[in-house]
């Protein structure tokens, strides 16, 4: 370790940290600067006219700017949490499977499964969209087989949001398999093996050492499942525009929607600042929760 | 993995195994079976895939579809767009993360590790947030409309800076001592000491990089608004789903979308291995 002379410290970190400064940490300190203001994001900044927590009020109260926001707010705080509580376990059970098989097929399934974290989301939407077509798309038919009433998927208020989860689940899970196994291979199989001389089951072995030396893993895990959960755009864009019925009205998309296309700065940055206050909430309580349970 | 045990692994009875292989075979065809249709169905001619109840396989494979899409869109250059998008801004995060990785690593200065904090809580930071002023602030550099206006804020990453760092820490100081004594400047030994000693790292970020910003929408969807001429491939894809809309697309779409998925999946198939290690070393010891 080396005490350099202030110029080249300078000359190392100058690109990235003025790049992640204009372009990261300015723009987060101007949104929440604009949440304040009443803004057209067709003008200059000079423009902006305070107006206190009026934004804020705004997209609370019980106008259409109230309503439409904190159906998003729901429709994201839905999706998010489906899809934590359906990638967790999944990659999990996949992570096992891969991990603890003795035949060859393991390396080919987390290939595959890390293949569809490659597929560009918009591909993974259009295909989808396909895939679930009511009429012509395999996924009705194949139910048919097994005697399973055809689904509405994407064109029903009901199953719209749950339907897209199901695609962000095929796209993300093969991402946190991996994640999984690296996990399960800093588990020391002394572990396993004292287990065992004391006669534990499978199941216990699971619950008893498994799980519990996962903890910090699958809190990790949690915490970019939901961000990247929250970052759902390209199917709400490209198929479903937020409907039917607003049902699949997400934030991200909805915070575009208003603050570029509408462009009502001042309540698109507002709405920005509760969804980033939202995520530090979230990700603190599962620091918390994970911590709770490591003391019991 | 030099034990022998790992949990659930005992010997036990081969009928065991027989569903584990099941297991592995059923979980790889759901998981393929998306991408599978995909292909198959780029193959079929406009009235097969819109067939009820649907066609599997087309009777007379054709390439039909993958004309059809470069005369819908522009395809070459919507490909040739993303190249330049994804390839500028990789060599970019390269660049800016083995220095400032360099320097967390090895350099010790007064507030090291706040400034390291701040930028590594960047990586946390859903791009939607700051998504209204960086639109407005590019517009000001007059970037806005152009690939310079998608790249340029992100050649540079916490990911990448955060990796860097992970990766540089491991490489020995008498290596870069060394260098010193023979006269090398900083920048030089980045490039010519460090940075060999770190390829497996800068392959990985390579992958993560280049399919990240082949494969990104939001961003180039704001701020190119209707410049259709620099759109890269994934916009031009999400044109194909309204052309002809409500008739017969779902060909179109298919073959645009096989197109647009192979160079992110060739480089998966290249880089795959640095890919799996940067995970482990990354996510879960770091």
């Amino acid at each position: 370790m080396a005490t350099m002379t202030r110029s080249t410290i300078t000359v190392m970190l100058a690109p990235a940290v003025t790049l992640i400064g204009v372009f990261i940490l300015v723009p987060m300190a101007l949104t929440i600067w604009l949440s304040f203001h009443d803004w057209s994001t067709q003008t200059g900044f000079e423009t902006a006219r305070y107006v206190g927590l009026r934004n804020y009020q705004d997209i609370f109260g019980p106008i259409s700017v109230g309503r439409d926001f904190k159906r998003a707010f729901v429709n994201t705080a839905i999706y998010t949490a489906l899809s934590v509580a359906i990638i967790l376990p999944l990659s999990v059970m996949l992570g096992l499977l891969v991990y603890q098989t003795r035949v060859r097929g393991g390396h080919l399934l987390r290939a595959v499964l890390f293949s569809t974290y490659m597929v560009p989301m918009v591909a993974v939407a259009l295909v989808w969209s396909k895939l679930y077509s009511p009429a012509e798309g395999p996924i009705n038919q194949m139910l048919g087989w097994v005697g399973v009433a055809p689904g509405t998927w994407l064109s029903s208020p009901d199953t719209a949001l749950v339907s897209i989860v199901f695609l962000n689940v095929w796209q993300q899970v093969g991402y946190f398999t991996v994640l999984i196994i690296a996990g399960l291979t800093q588990i020391p199989n002394a572990l396993y093996e004292a287990a065992r001389i004391d006669g534990a089951n499978p199941v216990q072995e699971f619950f008893g050492i498994t799980l519990p030396l996962l903890r910090r893993t699958l809190l990790f895990s949690a915490v970019i499942a939901v961000i990247n959960a929250v970052q759902v755009f390209e199917p709400v864009a490209l198929i479903t525009q937020g409907g039917p019925a607003g049902s699949t009205n997400v934030l991200t998309y909805h915070i575009r929607r208003v603050g570029i296309e509408r462009a009502q700065g001042g309540l698109g940055s507002a709405m920005a600042v509760t969804l980033m206050l939202s995520l530090i909430v979230v990700v603190v309580a599962l620091f918390a929760f994970a911590r709770k349970g490591e003391r019991e | 993995m030099s034990g022998t045990t790992k949990p659930f692994r005992r010997n036990n009875p081969s009928g065991f195994d027989a569903l584990l292989v099941l297991l592995i075979v059923v979980a790889a065809v759901v998981a393929a079976f998306p991408l599978v249709w995909m292909v198959l169905s780029s193959f079929k001619t406009p009235a097969e895939s819109m067939q009820v109840p649907p066609v599997w396989l087309p009777k007379t494979p054709s390439l039909d579809s993958y004309s059809e899409v470069a005369g819908v869109i522009n395809a070459g250059r919507s490909f040739w767009n993303s190249a330049v998008i994804a390839t500028v801004t990789t060599a970019g995060i390269l660049v800016t993360s083995l220095m400032a990785g360099y320097a967390f690593a090895k350099y010790r200065f007064r507030g090291r590790d706040a400034l390291f904090a701040l930028l590594i809580a960047t990586m946390f930071l859903p791009p939607i947030v700051t998504l209204i002023p960086l639109y407005r602030l590019v517009t000001y550099i007059g970037l806005n409309g152009s690939l310079f206006g998608v790249i340029v804020p992100h050649l540079a990453n916490a990911f990448g800076i955060f990796l860097m760092r992970q990766f540089i820490a491991g490489v020995p100081d008498d290596l870069i001592d060394a260098a010193r004594v023979d006269g090398a400047s900083e920048l030089r030994i980045v490039f010519s000491v460090v940075a060999p000693a770190v390829v497996p790292a800068l392959a990985a970020l390579t992958l993560f990089a280049f399919v990240y910003h082949w494969n990104t929408y939001l961003w180039p969807l704001t701020v190119l608004q209707g410049n259709t001429d620099d759109y890269p491939i994934v916009i031009s894809l999400s044109r194909l789903l309204s052309y002809n809309r409500g008739a017969m697309n779902t060909h179109l779409v298919m073959a645009g979308a096989t197109l647009a998925v192979l160079p992110p999946l060739v480089m998966f198939v290249l880089l795959q291995r640095f890919f799996v290690d940067s995970i482990v070393s990354s996510g879960v010891k770091g």
